[in-house]
């Protein structure tokens, strides 16, 4: 069953999705048909739709981030909502069935089709039942897809175990994903992860590669007598933008001797209490090395 | 396979096309004992044979996405050692193979509950030469499962082991592959880890595994960084492939990295351990390895044919070798 008011966001979904499409095509769309029909519809819709950018209003977009906690549609062409629409018909009175149809459907995706169905992972019903399809997801080559589980989706950070988040976090370090998009990574940091990203960091170091800058966000509540010397050599660093994240490692670590070394750099401690240096400037600074 | 991290522009354009690396190693012969052949072109065969390159070994691994019925696995675990085999024979290179269930589509548990099953019509086949690429990817508790039962279905055949260590913490995935072959009583002779880097390859080596060091553009080693590893460790159990396949990857990787030793003063014996013999030493305890089939297979006549198929098309002549003419 759905975990939040779904007659809700098919009713504003079908509130905007007028907006966008012809009345022939939205009748086309809504028209129930025959056994087939649903995969049919799922699989052709671009072509009557068309895959243009929607136009979605601020207040819509918060209404959709209501009904469905931090689930967002912004930057959604037509063709991918109106798929998550569709998904939004499909009755779930009968668990398994309403499962196999959907497993169906990423069985036999192509790259567009496999976003969409990432991306819709939180809108669906019966939301544990999907945990095994998003590891799965996790395992992807394909850029776009492991964009749309890693990127802004609130599903991982709800619903994955501990050890398919680490791996969720780890691809987006590998496949340099913007971090910070992350749905719920401060609070599901957990000591396993930070000290797979201090052996990830004595690996880069060894082969000479940059250490990505946010992994040290991942590292930050988990600084202890064992990783200490990772933050003192980041905070050490020549590149001031590496010197600030260590720092902000510490500010958010509760390890005294953490907190030592940052009183050493008032100024930067400053630029930190004062909110002007944070994980998404750290990210936004030009002088960032490739990482 | 990989990402590919830090690409930058400058990366993808065309390197230099200087050859002139291949005059240091003129008339050694190689051995590559990781390289995903089914992905790469005839061209690629051409390369490696004009460089020394004798035989191979292409492991069996995931093709990209996950595969969805048992079928595929039977035809691409056929195609290993039949349509390849011969392609790679076309170009004067002896085709063995590894065979098993990769640790990312062991994930699926469905499946893998009837790969398990057809993998003893495989991995008894002439020129199979191990059981691999296998262990751990996300380090699951079906991974696991299913490289413990693969260890005992190698150590049933009396095959090496062939271990793919994870990209993501790689330490602890090795040392864990390691724990746990251990444990079913293998012995670690039998047993190759591959894609080491500096801080796995002391481990393994001290714990008596053969080392293996994918030379894999970006993402895994640099070959300057294997030359420093032979200068620090020696050439004894260690070995060089390419794990080349369908990113952005060198299948002359072995080669190259011989000329790069070469060139920074390690000697010609260290060389042949490394890019040749050690691999043939691990995986010939298959007893499905013969080095005087490196030079038959040299003998090579384009237009045999397999299953009435040849690599030829349409109106191409055989490429016959005589003395390295290179046809282009």
């Amino acid at each position: 069953m759905f975990t939040y008011p779904v007659v809700q966001l098919r009713a504003l979904l079908g509130k905007i999705i007028p907006q966008h499409i012809s009345p022939e095509t939205w009748e086309w769309l809504q028209a129930t048909g025959g056994p087939g029909d649903f995969n049919k519809k799922f699989v052709l819709l671009p072509r009557k739709t068309g895959k243009t950018p929607i136009n979605l209003s601020a207040e819509d977009g918060n209404k959709i981030r209501e009904i469905r906690q931090g689930f967002s549609v912004e930057g959604y062409t037509i063709d991918r909502l109106c798929r998550v629409w569709l998904l939004l018909q499909l009755d779930e009175t009968n668990e398994a069935a309403y499962i196999r149809a959907i497993e169906n459907l990423f069985q036999a995706a192509e790259v567009n089709e496999l976003v969409t169905l990432y991306g819709s992972l939180p809108v669906l019903a019966y939301p544990e039942k999907w945990t095994g399809r998003c590891a799965e997801g996790i395992r992807s080559n394909i850029g776009v897809v492991l964009e749309a589980i890693i990127c802004d989706n609130p599903y991982p950070s709800e619903y994955l175990d501990e050890a398919a988040w680490n791996q969720l976090v780890l691809k987006a370090f590998f496949t340099e994903k913007d971090v910070n998009r992350i749905t719920g990574l401060d609070a599901r940091s957990n000591k396993t992860l930070a000290d797979t990203l201090s052996d990830f960091a004595h690996e880069r170091w060894a082969a000479s590669r940059p250490v990505p800058l946010l992994q040290w966000r991942c590292v930050a509540g988990f600084i202890d007598v064992a990783n200490f010397a990772d933050i003192e050599k980041v905070v050490a660093s020549e590149n001031p933008v590496e010197q600030k994240a260590g720092l902000l490692a510490c500010y958010h670590s509760h390890y005294p001797p953490a907190k030592a070394l940052l009183s050493r750099y008032p100024e930067i401690k400053n630029a930190i209490e004062s909110g002007n240096i944070n994980w998404h400037s750290i990210t936004e600074d030009k002088n960032v090395p490739v990482a | 396979m990989c990402c590919n991290g830090n690409l930058t522009e400058k990366d993808l354009q065309p390197g230099s096309n200087d050859g002139s690396y291949l005059e240091t190693i003129r008339g050694m012969r190689f051995f590559d004992p990781h390289v995903h052949m089914s992905s790469r072109t005839t061209d690629d065969y051409q390369a490696m044979a004009d460089a020394g390159v004798v035989a191979l070994i292409e492991p069996a691994f995931w093709l990209g996405q996950p595969r969805t019925e048992v079928g595929t696995f039977k035809d691409y675990y056929s195609s290993l050692v039949g349509w390849e085999r011969f392609r790679s024979s076309q170009f004067g290179i002896k085709h063995y193979c590894t065979i098993g269930l990769n640790s990312r589509e062991a994930n699926n548990e469905a499946l893998a509950e009837q790969v398990m099953e057809i993998l003893p019509l495989f991995v008894y086949k002439e020129g199979v030469v191990g059981v691999g690429e296998i262990g751990f990817d996300d380090q699951t508790a079906a991974e696991e499962k299913y490289y413990r039962l693969q260890l005992e279905l190698a150590k049933e055949a009396g095959l090496p082991v062939q271990i793919h260590t994870p990209h993501r913490d790689k330490k602890k995935g090795t040392t864990r592959s390691m724990d746990i072959a251990l444990e079913h009583g293998l012995d670690p002779y039998m047993v190759i880890v591959d894609h080491n880097n500096e801080e796995t390859v002391k481990e393994v080596l001290d714990r008596g595994f053969w080392a293996a060091f994918t030379i894999y553009p970006f993402t895994k080693m640099g070959n300057e960084r294997m030359v420093e590893i032979i200068l620090q460790y020696g050439s004894e159990r260690i070995m060089v492939n390419s794990a080349a396949d369908w990113g952005i990857s060198d299948p002359l990787a072995v080669p190259k990295t011989a000329s790069l030793m070469k060139q920074r003063g390690i000697s010609d014996e260290d060389i042949r351990l490394a890019t040749y013999q050690n691999a043939i030493t691990a995986f010939g305890q298959s007893g499905q390895i013969d080095e005087a089939d490196f030079t038959m297979v040299r003998d090579i006549d384009q237009s045999q044919k397999f299953s009435g198929n040849t690599v030829l098309r349409g109106g191409q002549a055989p490429r016959i070798d005589k003395n390295d003419i290179i046809i282009k």
